[in-house]
């Protein structure tokens, strides 16, 4: 055998040991990687479907994946493995921002002032507002069911306010904060219409 | 007052209303907020492509990519938590939150890439209501915590 013939028959393996590779690559282009993971404070599985036009599985435990080709149904669901899941989504799962961080403030009976208790917790929200990164303040007032929802409406806003002007007081910056009211529409405590009700009058306060 | 006159009254005040009406449509409420960002990443908004920063708003129908070295995490009003991977992109097709009127609506596309989401009230509040959208498949949500990959 020549050198020149060699040198072909060395350049035709190659060729023929890189073919495969390149062919089999792009058919994975829109194949999706779905799991569910456990939330890692207090350990809680949702749940989750995942479905097209040819099929459904359900994700209900610890790291349960499934894999959907283009065109296939959802592959037999199974759980991703710990070192799998940490080198695919372990710098990702990194990025996710701060939880966020609620507060629920009570009013004295018949008043617009803050239980003691309740006014307490306000350093406690400067504080929130000081760890999170580009943070954002929602101040949601809350009535229970006694009255009409019109009327509550403006009464949940105005708490939201009264607590607003209490937060800049301590030292919050007012363009944080974003006040809002969902009235009786948001119980904590559920009761029928036109219940006096003191653990559903009252202001939630989110720092995200 | 003469008919006419009426009329053009009529006409003037409804041309006002006309050219109100798109203004309060259209009165923007943001979706969420960027809270960390490293690396190349952009945010496409009405068109219009920035480097994606911390602190930017985002809104429905913006979408975020990312480069090779690029990650990006962001928390929208009902306190949902994104984030996104390297050679990614997604986006927010849809995003309503309005407690007061029960409205809730959350859909994001998962275009490429790497995703983490966290699910928030809406997932709480109204399950249906949220989509998780990929090309091959639609995830629907019952709370806490998924990851998702599209391609390779």
């Amino acid at each position: 055998m020549t050198r020149a013939s060699t040198l072909v028959c060395l350049c035709l393996a190659l060729a023929s040991g890189c073919g495969p590779r390149r062919v089999s690559a792009p058919a994975a282009e829109g194949t999706a990687l779905v799991v569910l993971l456990a939330d890692p404070d207090t350990g809680a599985v949702g749940r989750a479907t995942v479905s097209n036009a040819n099929g459904a599985v359900d994700l209900a435990a610890d790291r349960d994946a499934t894999t959907v080709l283009t065109g296939r149904a959802p592959a037999p669901v199974s759980p991703l493995a710990a070192d799998t899941l940490a080198t695919v989504f372990g710098e990702t799962l990194s990025s996710l921002p701060m939880a966020p961080m609620s507060f629920t403030l009570y009013f004295r009976l018949e008043s617009n002032e803050l239980t003691d208790e309740s006014r307490a917790l306000l350093p406690g929200v400067l504080k929130a507002v000081s760890t999170h990164p580009a943070p954002d303040v929602a101040v949601v007032g809350h009535t229970d069911t006694s009255g009409v929802p019109a009327t509550n409406y403006a009464l949940g806003l105005e708490r939201a306010s009264t607590v607003r002007t209490l937060l800049t007081g301590v030292g919050v910056e007012a363009s944080l904060i974003e006040v809002s009211s969902h009235g009786e529409s948001d119980l904590v405590v559920q009761t029928p219409d036109n219940a006096l009700e003191p653990r559903n009058r009252r202001v939630e306060i989110s720092v995200r | 007052m003469t008919v006419r006159y009426s009329v053009a009254v009529v006409v003037a005040v409804g041309m006002v209303f006309l050219a109100c009406a798109p203004a309060f449509a259209q009165q923007p409420v943001a979706a969420g907020r960027i809270k960390l960002v490293s690396g190349a990443v952009s945010l496409v908004h009405d068109g219009r492509q920035a480097p994606a920063t911390v602190g930017a708003l985002v809104y429905e129908q913006d979408s975020l990519t990312t480069g090779p070295d690029g990650r990006v995490g962001l928390t929208l009003r009902d306190e949902t938590r994104l984030s996104v991977g390297p050679r990614s992109a997604i986006e927010i097709s849809r995003f309503l939150y309005a407690p007061a009127d029960s409205q809730y609506a959350f859909a994001l596309k998962v275009i490429r890439g790497v995703v983490a989401y966290v699910s928030g009230r809406i997932a709480k509040l109204s399950p249906d209501a949220v989509r998780l959208e990929t090309p091959s498949a639609i995830v629907g949500v019952r709370g806490t915590r998924l990851t998702i990959k599209v391609g390779r």
